[in-house]
């Protein structure tokens, strides 16, 4: 009975002591610190918060967002952050729930401001009519990649500036240039890749995966298929078959893929299609010249421009 | 239209069904030969909020003919931190994988020492306390301290009906009437890539007693007998730049220490006193997933066997498996059996899992 006592008097003093050392390390001078799941969202982060935020991407540029290994530091550094910036549309299924149920962070929970879900707001495409995994690992509130809509940099960094504000209203003219100075920026990119994407309306492509759909979608680009029989599902021989034959019969001259899923499929199509291997990145930082979103978003462009054969007008 | 999370659903609980299914052949020296397919376990699981400071889930499972209560257990956040305090029956933490649930292993079988020492499944009724803190930014500390009505193993089929390791459950108990597990671990970033966790178990039975009880000598025991069981676990885990590629390898050994076992004299009928030498046992595995649908690994694992003699005994699996998709799963399994107290026995099975619904079980501290 003794050494139950004594146990529980333990437990209690470890208690008491966390909670005065937690308080205690609150100050407004601090940075705020930020964890986001994609290096897109750090980047935009950053471009909004300057030197007022101090942010850690859990994804690295060259990964695939579905399929995140956690890490120790994940889990250290949700535990102590000021704010959590998501896609959502559950992009981020398979590490953001344990992470958040594990992490104990109050401030960053749904629902709370500190909890910034960036799809919020936005209109997804191809979400579906009926949820049954016969169709793949869909995603029940649409297609999750919206960071690769040439749209998607105006929309993320409203919600982002949003949520700054909200939580640290003492730095909001700060908050507030930088955000004018970001959209002012976006503002010439877009014009900038409107320009050299204005000719590929009707082009058509493959894609190993469904990830480029809001950038086809925003160009009039025709994705024709996927090299994946169904999203998430891996290609069968008679599928691979199918699509050589769609590439062929559709003059196709384009297969796009991510860092991730550029494999031996995919190029043993290529090589029996006639069709060229399109490499493009799926997040900042994979790629050189990557590292901001509207880095990522030129290369993407002048990537497929050089794929399609047209011009990229200098800037 | 937040993160969809293993709490959300357009029901309340979330449910979810796990179907496991082995096809075999096993090539036994002596006894059991030929071919096998069966159903292994069919899981039933059910995750939900109670309240904004406590979840519940459920899982039950049929596996061969019994339907069993796997786990069915209460998670209490309201102590704010990191802490947690778990009540009802659930699996106990002890090193890698006597957490997880079969179909969850990184191969067919539970590690044969971890089936020696500790059962087949090691689950019990009671309450957990754990909590983790941060090192630095980039290791993780957690330990957990749990008590228990039994944590004694559930006997196997061919187990001699009539011989049994038991406790006296009575309504009311002290100390010594609890079984208890203590676990430490530590996790860490390793570079940019990897990441290293080291571990500490225990799993103490404070009293039982053995019950032997044939017709022609009922009713003997040998009681007042007490067994701990240590682990060290050692797991290092690296991944690619894409993800895609992963490479896990890990070693954990086990002492099983005091009244570990006992037999019977078949030819008066009587059960000799328990012996207590402490024996000795490992698990060492490696696996490689080249992408999301292939992986390959290996895992071998040796002990001492709590038999009076330290006979040994060992185990090497290897397989492969294939992600069909997400939530279907095929393992092709070439497992040896050598054993200086048992039969040998070489086994090739084939194993589909399917997972429909939602399904996760947590973290795998």
């Amino acid at each position: 009975m003794k050494t139950m006592l004594k146990l529980l008097f333990l437990s209690l003093v470890a208690c008491v002591s966390e909670t005065a050392i937690a308080a205690a390390a609150t100050s407004p001078a601090e940075k705020l610190k930020v964890v986001t799941t994609i290096p897109d969202l750090a980047d935009i982060t950053n471009q909004i918060g300057g030197d007022r935020v101090d942010v850690m991407s859990i994804c690295k540029g060259r990964e695939n967002a579905h399929a995140v290994s956690v890490k120790p530091s994940h889990l250290v550094a949700m535990s102590k952050c000021d704010m959590f910036v998501e896609v959502g549309l559950s992009l981020e299924l398979a590490f953001v729930p344990g992470l958040l149920e594990s992490c104990r962070n109050e401030k960053i929970q749904p629902g709370k401001p500190a909890f910034v879900n960036c799809s919020l707001g936005w209109e997804a495409i191809e979400v579906p009519a009926s949820l049954s995994r016969q169709a793949g690992d869909v995603h029940p509130h649409g297609n999750p990649h919206m960071n690769l809509d040439p749209r998607a940099g105006r929309h993320i960094a409203g919600r982002v500036f949003e949520a700054l504000v909200a939580i640290d209203s003492a730095s909001k003219v700060a908050y507030q240039k930088r955000y004018d100075d970001y959209l002012a920026k976006l503002t010439e990119a877009e014009k900038r890749w409107s320009e050299i994407g204005t000719k590929w309306k009707g082009e058509k492509i493959i894609e190993y995966h469904q990830e480029y759909r809001y950038f086809a979608h925003s160009r009039g680009i025709d994705v024709i298929g996927t090299v994946e029989t169904k999203p998430g599902v891996p290609p069968t021989p008679n599928h691979i078959a199918h699509v050589i034959d769609l590439i062929k019969r559709e003059r196709v001259k384009v297969i796009v893929t991510a860092i991730w899923s550029n494999n031996a499929t995919v190029r043993r199509i290529a090589e029996e299609s006639g069709a060229i291997v399109l490499e493009i990145p799926n997040m900042c930082g994979g790629l050189p010249g990557t590292e901001t979103w509207i880095g990522m978003m030129d290369v993407l462009h002048k990537r497929f421009a050089g794929a399609f054969g047209t011009t990229v007008p200098s800037k | 239209m937040g993160q969809v999370n293993r709490f959300t659903s357009l029901f309340n609980p979330a449910f979810s069904f796990i179907l496991d299914t082995v096809g075999d052949y096993t090539d036994n020296q002596r006894t059991r030969d030929g071919f096998d397919a069966r159903l292994r376990v069919f899981e039933l699981a059910a995750n939900a909020w109670v309240d904004p400071n406590a979840w519940a889930y459920f899982i039950g499972a049929a596996e061969e003919e019994s339907v069993n209560i796997e786990e069915a257990a209460i998670h209490y956040l309201g102590f704010g931190g990191h802490r947690t305090l778990r009540a009802g029956r659930f699996f106990v933490d002890f090193g890698k994988q006597m957490q997880l649930h079969v179909h969850e292993l990184r191969t067919l079988e539970r590690p044969l020492v971890l089936r020696a020492y500790l059962g087949d499944e090691s689950k019990g009724d009671g309450l957990q306390w754990d909590d983790w803190t941060s090192i630095g930014d980039s290791t993780a500390l957690r330990w957990s301290i749990g008590v228990f009505s039994s944590l004694l193993p559930e006997e196997e089929e061919d187990f001699d009906p009539e011989t049994t390791a038991a406790q006296e459950l009575a309504s009311t108990k002290h100390g010594a009437d609890f079984n208890y597990t203590a676990r430490l671990t530590g996790f860490t970033d390793v570079g940019s890539s990897g990441t290293l966790q080291l571990g500490a178990s225990a799993r103490a039975i404070p009293r039982y007693a053995f019950l032997y009880s044939p017709a022609a000598n009922p009713d003997q025991t040998d009681d007042d007998l007490s067994n701990v069981v240590y682990g060290l676990d050692l797991t290092y885990g690296w991944v690619g730049d894409t993800g895609e590629q992963r490479w896990t390898t890990g070693v954990e050994a086990l002492a099983n220490t005091g009244d570990n076992g006992a037999n019977i004299d078949q030819t008066t009928q009587t059960l000799n006193p328990s012996f207590d030498d402490d024996v000795l046992g490992y698990v060492a595995w490696t696996d490689y997933q080249f992408n999301r649908y292939h992986s390959v690994g290996a895992q071998f694992s040796a002990l001492e066997l709590p038999d009076g003699n330290k006979s040994d005994e060992s185990e090497v699996e290897v397989f492969y498996s294939r992600q069909l998709s997400e939530y279907l799963r095929m393992r092709l399994v070439v497992s040896d059996f050598e054993s200086d107290a048992n039969d040998d026995a070489l086994r090739v099975a084939v194993q589909l899992t399917a997972i429909l619904g939602t399904h996760g079980h947590g973290l795998n501290w």
